[in-house]
Formats: C-alpha cells, sequence, structure tokens
C-alpha cells in the first residue's frame, strides 16, 4: 500500500468518524433522526471551499461561486463548522418545534433532495453540478499539496480534530445535559413533565451535530479539494446511519467502530473484490449495485438481531435503585 | 395566457399521477402507522413489471393490471415478511422509518442489477391530440386523468361506505379498540397493504407513460413528491393527499410556466416547507395523525 | 418481444487474463522490463453515468487485443480493469489511490470524465501516470498537468460546433431561431455560455434558452412555453430526460418533431434507444443531427480497431456497439500511442516514455506514418521514427496535450451507428469560436 492510499483511508477514516460522532448526538443520544445530516456536511465544505479559494475571476473564470476570500487556515475550517452550525438553526426551527419524529424524519429527508437540487440549478451561487474545485488545502501554499509530507501534514491536522471531536462528544454524553437528552428520546413526555424543554434541548444538540457535521465537511474538502453535488446525494447519510447502527447507538466508541466498519471497511473491501469470479464475468455494474443492498441488510440485519450495535450505549442505573 | 391555460391542462395529469400515488402512500400510514420509504422503488418494480408485460405484445392498459397486481403482491410481502415482525418486536416510529428506507435501498439495487441503468418506455399509442379552450392533451393523458378520478371515487366510496372501509377506519383511530370490537385488524391491515399496493403499483405504470422514459433512478424522485404531497394534505389523511396533490402538482406546472422550469420542484417544496411552518398538522388532518410520540 | 438486454455490455477480464497468461514468452527488451502490464479504466460503473465505464473499457479491451497479437509491449502482454468512480469526486480519490497502490504496472489510465477529472487527474499526474481523460471542462485547455492528454475538446466547443451545424448544415437552410435546451449537469452547463455569446455575435435569434431540471416526470410545460417560441431548430444534450422531452414535443406540436442537434456525448446506444422509443425510428432518422470529433472511420487504423473490437466480442458481448464511437475509438488510440512510446522510448519508466507520446502523436519530422501498433513496432525496429496515425484519423497535440481535429456532421443510422453528413471547414469553426470569445 503506498503511503498516498493510506493517507486517503485515515483522513476519509476522520472525516467519517466526525460525521458519525455528530450523528450519534443528534441520532444515537437525542433521538433526532436527521436524513439530511450530509447536507451539513456540505455546507462546511462549500463555506471552507470559498473562504479559502480566491475570487471566481482569478483562475480563467470557469467556474463561478460567491466569495473567494483566500483566508489562511484555520478559518476555513472554523467558518465551515460555523456554517453547519447556523444552517441548523433555520432548519432546526421548521423541524424540530412541532413534528412528530418520524415524520421530522421524512421533512428532511425532503429537505436533502431539494437542497442538491437547488445547489444543481442556481449555477451562479457554488458553480452548479460542476461543484467548486481546485480548492486550496491548509497550508497548500507553503508545502506541495501533491507531495507525501503534505499527506502526512493532513493526516496530522486532522487527527487533533478527530480527538477534540470525541472529546467534546464524550462530555456531551456523560453531562446532566447528555442525561436529558437521553430522557427525552425514551420518554419525552416523562421528560417534559421532569421541567426539561424538548425543543430547547433538541435545537441545541441540533446546531452541535450541525457544527460538528460542517467541520467534518472543511476537512474533507481540503483534502480532496473539490465539493459538488454528486458527492452529498442523500444515499451518503444512509451509509452513516448504518455506521451509528452497527456500532452501537449512543456509545461513542461504539460509533467509532462502526465509522470504520461501514464507510471505510466496507467500501473499501468491495474494491478489493475480484472481477472475475471463477471464469465468470459479472456485468460491471452488479458488484456496485450489491453493495447498496448490502448496506441495506446491515441496517436491517443489525435492528433486527442486535438493535444496540457492536458496543451497546453503557446502561446508566442509579446503583441503589431497582435493578 | 395561453400558456397559462395550457400548463392547467398539463398540471392536472401530473396532479392525477400524484394523486394515485400519494393516497395509497398516506393509507398506508393512516391505517398501519407506517411510513413506507420503500414506496417510490416499489412503484418502479410495477413499472417495469407492466413494462415486460406491454413488451410481450400487451396494451399498455392491460399490462398496468399486472403492474398493480404485483405491487399488491410486493407491498403485501414487505408489511408481512419486513415491517410487521418489526412492529410487533416493539420498533418505535424511528426504527421503523429507518427500516424501510433500508428497504427501499435494497429494492432498488436489486432491480438495477436485473434491469441495469437503461431507461425503459412502453409501446403505447397516445391517441390523438384533443385541444380545448387552450388545453392540449393526448386521449392517454385524458384517460390518466379519468383513471385517477375512478380510483379517487372508489377509494371515497370504500372508506365511507363499506364495512370493510368502516372496520379500516376504526383499525387506523384505535387498533385496540378496535380488535376488541371484534374487528379482525391483522386481517384488514393485509388488505390494507393488497390496496394501497396496488394503487401503488397503478401509480407507477402511469408515472412510466407520463414521463415517457423511466429508469430505476426514477423511484426516489416520485417518493419525494408523493411525501410532498402527503404531508402537504395532512399524512394519514386520503382526502389531504388528494389536495395536496393537487396543489403539489399545479404548483410543479405553474412555476415551470411563470418563473424558471429548472426551479419547478424547488418552488413546489418551498410551499411544503412553509406549510410544515404554518401548519405543520397538514391542511386536512385533525389531531391524531400528529400527536406527539408515544 | 423486443429484446430488451440490460446487461450488453461485459467486461472481459478473464479472457483478457487468459491471454495474458497464455502468451509471453516472446523476448523482452530490457528497458521495458517483463510482466503483465495493466491500462486502468478509472470512471463511472455506477451512479447516474454509469453507462460511461463499459464504452471506455470496451475500447481498452480492443487496444489491449490488438497490442498482444502483435507480441505486447516487448514481449508485455496489456489487460484492462476498471475502477468505479461511482461518477462523483469523493469516491473516486480512494479508487485512483488503491489503484495506483496495488497495481505497480500500470501503464497508462483512460476515463476520467467530467465527474471526477478534477480529483483523480492531480493524483495520476503526481504518480506520473500517462492518461487519456474524457473530461469536458474548460479547466483543463490549459493545463499544467504534464501526464495529462484529451483527444476530446472542451464541452464549450462542442456547443460552437452545434451552432456551426445549424448555420452551415447540409439538408437545411440556415436556422434563424434556435432553441437552447439543455439539462442541470456538470456537461450541459458548460455549452449555455459560450453558445449564447457566438449566437448572439452572430446574429442568429435565441428563441428561447430553457434550463431543465434532468429526471423530472414530464416537461409539459416547457415544452409549450418553447413552442411558443416557434424554433427552427432545438439544441440539446439533455441526458436522460431527452426521450422525455422530445416526445412531449411530437404530442404538443401536432406530431411534427422539430429538428433537434445534439452534443457528441448524444452520439451514444443508450441516448439513442431513449430518445428512438420515445419518438419513433422515422421520426428519430429524420430530425436528429450531431456534432463529433472528426473522425476519419476509415483506413487501415480504423479496420484493425474495428478487427479488434468484434475480437473484444468473445469476452464482452456489447463492445461492437461502440464501433465508430468517439471515445472509445478516441481512447483505443490513446493506448496504442502509449504502447508505441513505451516501444520507442525502450523504457517502461514513464518519466521516459510519457513525453514520446507527443511525438507519436504529432509526429516529428520526416516520421513514418503508421496505423496499427504492429505497423508502428516494426517501423520502430528498422530504426525510424513515427507518427501515429490511429482509428480516428491524425492527432495533433498543442502544448497542453489537448488534440482536436474540427468537427464532423453527423446522425445516426437505425441500427445507432455513426453516419458523417458533413464537415464544418475551418475558417467557418474558427468564425464561431471567436464570436464565443473563447480560445
Amino acid at each position: 500500500m503506498n503511503s498516498y492510499y493510506a493517507a486517503t483511508l485515515l483522513v476519509y477514516a476522520g472525516v467519517d468518524i466526525i460525521a458519525c460522532l455528530a450523528l450519534n448526538l443528534q441520532f444515537g443520544v437525542s433521538g433526532i433522526v436527521n436524513f439530511s445530516f450530509i447536507v451539513f456536511q456540505a455546507a462546511g465544505a462549500y463555506t471552507a471551499a470559498v473562504l479559502s479559494m480566491p475570487p471566481d475571476t482569478a483562475n480563467g473564470g470557469y467556474q463561478t461561486y460567491v466569495g473567494g476570500f483566500q483566508l489562511p487556515f484555520p478559518i476555513p475550517w472554523i467558518g465551515g463548522a460555523l456554517a453547519g452550525g447556523l444552517l441548523a438553526i433555520p432548519v432546526g426551527l421548521v423541524v424540530l418545534r412541532k413534528l412528530r419524529s418520524d415524520y421530522q424524519a421524512i421533512a428532511l429527508l425532503v429537505l436533502s433532495v431539494i437542497a442538491n437540487s437547488v445547489i444543481t440549478n442556481v449555477r451562479p451561487f457554488l458553480n452548479g453540478a460542476a461543484g467548486i474545485a481546485q480548492v486550496p488545502g491548509p497550508f497548500s501554499d507553503q508545502v506541495d499539496p501533491l507531495t507525501q509530507s503534505y499527506q502526512l501534514l493532513y493526516v496530522g491536522l486532522t487527527v487533533p480534530c478527530v480527538l477534540l471531536v470525541w472529546l467534546v462528544a464524550s462530555r456531551i454524553v456523560n453531562s446532566p445535559y447528555g442525561r436529558s437528552l437521553r430522557a427525552m428520546r425514551e420518554h419525552e413526555l416523562a421528560a417534559t413533565a421532569l421541567g426539561k424543554n424538548p425543543v430547547q434541548l433538541k435545537m441545541t444538540i441540533f446546531i452541535v451535530g450541525g457544527v460538528i457535521g460542517g467541520l467534518s465537511g472543511a476537512i474533507l474538502v481540503g483534502f480532496i479539494a473539490v465539493v459538488a453535488p454528486s458527492i452529498w446525494l442523500y444515499p451518503e447519510t444512509i451509509i452513516l446511519f448504518a455506521a451509528v447502527i452497527v456500532g452501537g447507538r449512543g456509545n461513542n466508541v461504539g460509533v467509532i467502530l462502526g465509522a470504520l466498519l461501514v464507510p471505510v471497511g466496507f467500501e473499501e473491501a468491495t474494491r478489493l473484490i475480484p472481477q472475475t469470479i471463477g471464469g465468470w464475468v459479472p456485468p460491471p455494474n452488479l458488484i456496485p449495485a450489491m453493495q447498496w443492498v448490502a448496506i441495506g441488510l446491515l441496517i436491517i440485519g443489525f435492528l433486527w438481531f442486535r438493535p444496540q450495535g457492536v458496543r451497546p450505549e453503557a446502561r446508566r442505573v442509579f446503583e441503589g435503585g431497582p435493578a | 395566457m395561453e400558456l397559462y391555460v395550457a400548463a392547467l391542462g398539463f398540471g392536472l395529469v401530473s396532479v392525477s399521477v400524484i394523486a394515485i400515488a400519494a393516497v395509497g402512500f398516506t393509507m398506508q400510514f393512516g391505517i398501519t402507522n407506517m411510513i413506507n420509504l420503500a414506496y417510490g422503488e416499489v412503484m418502479i418494480v410495477c413499472a417495469y413489471a407492466a413494462f415486460y408485460v406491454n413488451r410481450a405484445g400487451v396494451n399498455i392498459w392491460v399490462a398496468m393490471i399486472a403492474g398493480a397486481l404485483a405491487g399488491a403482491v410486493l407491498s403485501f410481502l414487505l408489511n408481512r415478511f419486513l415491517y410487521a415482525p418489526f412492529q410487533r418486536k416493539g420498533t418505535n416510529l424511528i426504527g421503523m422509518v429507518i427500516v424501510s428506507l433500508a428497504a427501499s435501498l435494497m429494492i432498488a439495487n436489486v432491480l438495477l442489477a436485473i434491469v441495469g441503468y437503461y431507461s425503459a418506455s412502453y409501446v403505447a399509442d397516445q391517441g390523438p391530440l384533443v385541444r380545448s379552450n387552450g388545453l392540449v392533451l393526448t386521449t392517454a393523458q385524458i384517460a390518466i386523468i379519468v383513471v385517477a378520478v375512478i380510483l379517487m371515487l372508489a377509494i371515497h366510496g370504500l372508506l365511507r361506505y363499506t364495512r370493510l372501509g368502516k372496520a379500516m377506519r376504526a383499525t387506523a383511530a384505535n387498533p385496540t379498540l378496535a380488535r376488541n370490537c371484534g374487528i379482525p385488524t391483522q386481517r384488514v391491515i393485509d388488505v390494507v397493504w393488497l390496496i394501497t399496493g396496488a394503487l401503488c403499483g397503478v401509480a407507477g405504470v402511469v408515472a412510466g407513460m407520463n414521463s415517457e422514459n423511466f429508469t430505476v433512478s426514477s423511484g426516489a424522485g416520485y417518493l419525494i413528491e408523493i411525501i410532498a404531497a402527503a404531508v402537504l394534505g395532512g399524512a394519514g389523511q386520503p382526502y389531504g393527499a388528494m389536495i395536496g396533490a393537487l396543489i403539489i402538482g399545479m404548483v410543479t406546472e405553474l412555476s415551470a410556466a411563470a418563473i424558471a422550469p429548472e426551479y419547478k420542484e424547488v418552488v413546489a417544496f418551498g410551499i411544503l416547507v412553509l406549510v410544515m411552518v404554518l401548519r405543520p398538522q397538514g391542511l386536512l388532518a385533525k389531531r391524531g395523525a400528529l400527536a406527539a410520540a408515544g | 418481444m423486443r429484446g430488451f438486454e440490460p446487461y450488453k455490455v461485459v467486461s472481459a477480464l478473464g479472457a483478457i487474463v487468459l491471454l495474458a497468461a497464455c502468451g509471453g514468452s516472446s523476448s523482452s527488451s530490457a528497458g521495458l522490463g517483463s510482466g503483465p502490464l495493466l491500462v486502468g479504466v478509472l470512471a463511472p460503473f455506477s451512479g447516474a453515468d454509469a453507462s460511461f465505464g463499459p464504452r471506455y473499457l470496451a475500447g481498452c479491451i480492443a487496444a489491449s487485443l490488438s497490442i498482444n497479437g502483435a507480441g505486447g509491449i516487448g514481449g508485455r502482454k496489456v489487460s484492462c480493469q476498471q475502477f468505479d468512480t461511482r461518477g462523483e469526486p469523493a469516491d473516486a480519490v480512494p479508487a485512483a489511490n488503491q489503484m495506483i497502490s496495488s497495481n505497480s504496472n500500470l501503464m497508462g489510465v483512460v476515463g476520467c470524465t467530467s465527474d471526477e477529472a478534477s480529483t483523480v487527474v492531480p493524483i495520476l499526474d503526481r504518480s506520473h501516470i500517462p492518461m487519456f481523460c474524457m473530461t469536458g471542462q474548460s479547466e483543463f485547455n490549459k493545463t499544467s498537468f504534464k501526464y495529462f492528454h484529451r483527444l476530446v475538446p472542451p464541452d464549450s466547443f462542442d456547443a460552437y460546433a452545434m451552432i456551426g451545424s445549424s448555420l452551415y448544415g447540409p439538408n437545411h437552410a440556415p436556422y434563424k431561431r434556435v432553441a437552447l435546451v439543455f439539462g442541470d449537469d456538470i456537461g450541459s452547463q458548460t455549452f449555455v455560455g459560450p453558445a449564447v455569446a457566438a449566437l448572439t455575435k452572430l446574429g442568429v435569434t435565441i428563441a428561447i434558452n430553457q434550463a431543465i431540471h434532468l429526471g423530472a416526470s414530464s416537461y409539459r410545460t416547457e415544452v409549450a412555453s418553447m413552442l411558443l417560441t416557434h424554433p427552427d431548430v432545438i439544441l440539446t444534450e439533455t441526458i436522460g430526460s431527452a426521450g422525455t422531452y422530445l416526445k412531449e414535443v411530437k404530442q404538443q406540436n401536432g406530431g411534427k418533431v422539430i429538428p433537434f442537434i445534439g452534443t457528441s456525448a448524444t452520439i451514444d446506444p443508450v441516448w439513442f434507444q431513449q430518445v428512438r422509443d420515445a419518438i419513433g425510428l422515422p421520426d428519430f432518422l429524420a430530425n436528429y443531427s450531431a456534432v463529433d470529433l472528426r473522425l476519419t472511420l476509415s483506413g487501415s487504423g480504423y479496420d484493425e480497431f474495428v478487427t479488434q473490437l468484434t475480437a473484444a466480442q468473445a469476452t464482452d458481448p456489447g463492445a461492437l456497439q461502440y464501433k465508430g464511437k468517439s471515445p472509445t475509438t478516441h481512447l483505443y488510440d490513446g493506448i496504442i500511442m502509449t504502447a508505441l512510446a513505451m516501444v520507442a522510448a525502450n523504457s517502461s519508466d514513464p518519466t521516459v516514455y510519457n513525453p514520446k507520446i507527443f511525438d507519436i502523436a504529432n509526429g516529428v519530422a520526416g516520421a513514418t506514418v503508421v496505423s496499427t501498433f504492429k505497423e508502428g513496432v516494426d517501423a520502430l525496429k528498422a530504426g525510424k521514427s513515427i507518427r501515429y496515425v490511429g482509428a480516428a484519423g491524425e492527432n495533433n497535440f498543442n502544448q497542453y496535450n489537448n488534440s482536436q481535429q474540427g468537427y464532423n456532421l453527423v446522425t445516426m443510422d437505425k441500427d445507432s451507428n455513426e453516419v458523417t453528413i458533413g464537415q464544418l471547414t475551418q475558417t467557418q469553426t474558427q468564425q464561431i469560436i471567436d464570436a464565443g470569445g473563447n480560445a
């Protein structure tokens, strides 16, 4: 394995772990089925892109976009995170206040599809279907991005972000606030009766998840240098859900495991499937289709046989209380 | 002006297609408490089933029956072997939505492996063009509108005037109470999946006729329109779904005429968001469908 | 019952591997090394553009058969392998990296469409892998990537050629009112700007400039408003939705289809099938025309290509449907040129043979013209320098490794074979390009 491939896997793993931790806060801990999670990642990616790009007039005008501020690292990453959080406010206000939980899910699904369609069609805004390419990564003006040392540098920038997000997520899960979230997830009415405001709880965690999701997008776009509507179609969210369900809803360690197993491990493993099986040549499009079927089976299988995931959420029982 | 009148006529066709689909979708939700996100993919499976029958030389209107049968059987099986077991297990609403999304992913991709990415289109005579007061429609499009009207009336009659319809409404309102009153809710639910599945199948075939070309990936687009219509009208409410379909279909066509066509769907969904903000229970829903989760 | 074969296109890797295993005892030159060589087909095999990959794979298989039939590259046999990018840039990155890291014998890569070129071209370039790309993005018009090659023009040039076809095309008076109907995908969005600029400058009326949302369930209102502007011709691409749109044109226009001119991407069996099914074969044949790169589609280079494509059917039953299709033909030529460059440089080190590709395509003074791999190897062995004029005719790389040879005006026959109906002269093309304000 060459170092570029290794670096790609590591950065992708970092991005997926961060995304899954965010989704876990929303879905695993708080019970919000955010089917438009990938939109928040995209918001972070686009924001980081326009913050670090030169103005669109600078490169021959083959792409058009707003902004173009050429700001140095870490501003694009911070901006990406903020954008994810800011986007969460109006979305949360529309979706989280009055709708029933499964209703919220489909509203968010619709939102994900529409957001993608809008960005694709409004070309002057973020360059439409082609997306924004040649996004300069952090320090790319000082270290040549095509070198191995840059790949290492990028891994070096990603790892602290993963640790930071993990730290934040753990603190939230173990805090009194995390307890309130779980209480709301388990029994919203009872939590309300105890004086917890479910809308406020949901809004806060939705915004926190948006911030972290935005950060994951910023990290991704700095590495691959492109953000386009085709990378944030709604099935991408389903893969992240599969990771959280497989890993263990509510358990941060489990979710990290899930991120490594599903988006990274599972998708890479299918690249290694031989293209001839005992002399039989499968149609070129068969294996990609079967991969999605397997993702679906993974979700359904786990929900049926082991809904708590590989690493179940810790049971938090008061020691003196009834078992 | 001429264009707007024509767009109204075209809107009627879109409305018909969406209405057939959305009524089935919303009945599944209203009666069995299941948001079936695999609905759009089941539609496409039925469209392909009718496609193969049609290509074997059968008239498309007859092949539509094959589509309806395929939809009924597939939906019934989907509930029997996937949704119902999960519901019996006590999986919560969120869990069920995820299960159905996973099912949708699997159906789409199994279909893809079988029929491929190539687009399909029916061999169907569109019939002569009918022009009247600025409306321009083909005979086949008028037939689609007629089919929709008949199906809507049939659903109305079923729910309103038959014992089965009464049982369905009772099951929707309170399954436990209905069972205690001697209604065989299990059988009722089976029948609901068969009927809504058939609607889904017919919807798939008329959607295929409407688009002329369809591919496996069309299913996701159908689903979004259906959800929009159902939510707009008040989920679980068949009459609401009809009104929702009317609004979504008309707004889509009229905004293609008035604003830029590439935004026509965006405008329709803008209205949906507005409704979710101002009247989250949907236009028609009474309390019930949207009560807090419990 | 009309046959509907979803998987006409099946990869032929099994047989190639067998072929590679069975051959390979001929003498190997020291500089070229030994062992099998691989060409990567890095392209969408799933997702919305899943039909692209098989097109390129067919060209690759044909090229590998031609090379291996002539003894391979210094005895080294060539095979093809598909690497799926799923048509999206983020998935393309690990696909490209995985391809490079697990295949040390990669001699070149073909594919890289507009979907993924912006992420994979830098990766391939940094790994010194010569590539022949299908991307139409104008950001590669003047690129600094030395290993990048492109035998197809940027999308905007397609737009100019379509305008040329409406003004100077055969069998019709110059069209006065033009409707632009394009989808919201990557390729289409880059057509419109240059097309509008050029049409305006040339004094042609743009009856309507319509952007449509691909994959919508119907376009009746769009078609109605387009028809109200009474265009003489429709310029379009609308991959995936052209059938739906044109069928509605026919219905609302009293059964009459308006002539439509497609981009080079429409010269494709899938597009053909869709539109033919929608409007019927007679209307298709009567109204369709398109523009394509100037392909000779004759001569010994093309004959060899067709022979090998026919042979490729043994393992890839759909291969022959790409006969005469520009992507398949061009990528075939690209692989043959790469192979010849290796032989000419007597090296399997891409830093050595990559610059030779340019020489073999453009030819140096006094070069012998060859049109197959075998002819090339023979001439090189005789100590001559060569110029490869292949299946698609001459290549003329500019300093940015872009090669364009002007346009043919074409149509398709009832079996979706490409038929040339005219050509645009250099002056005509230049006039439109100048009007469009794009060099």
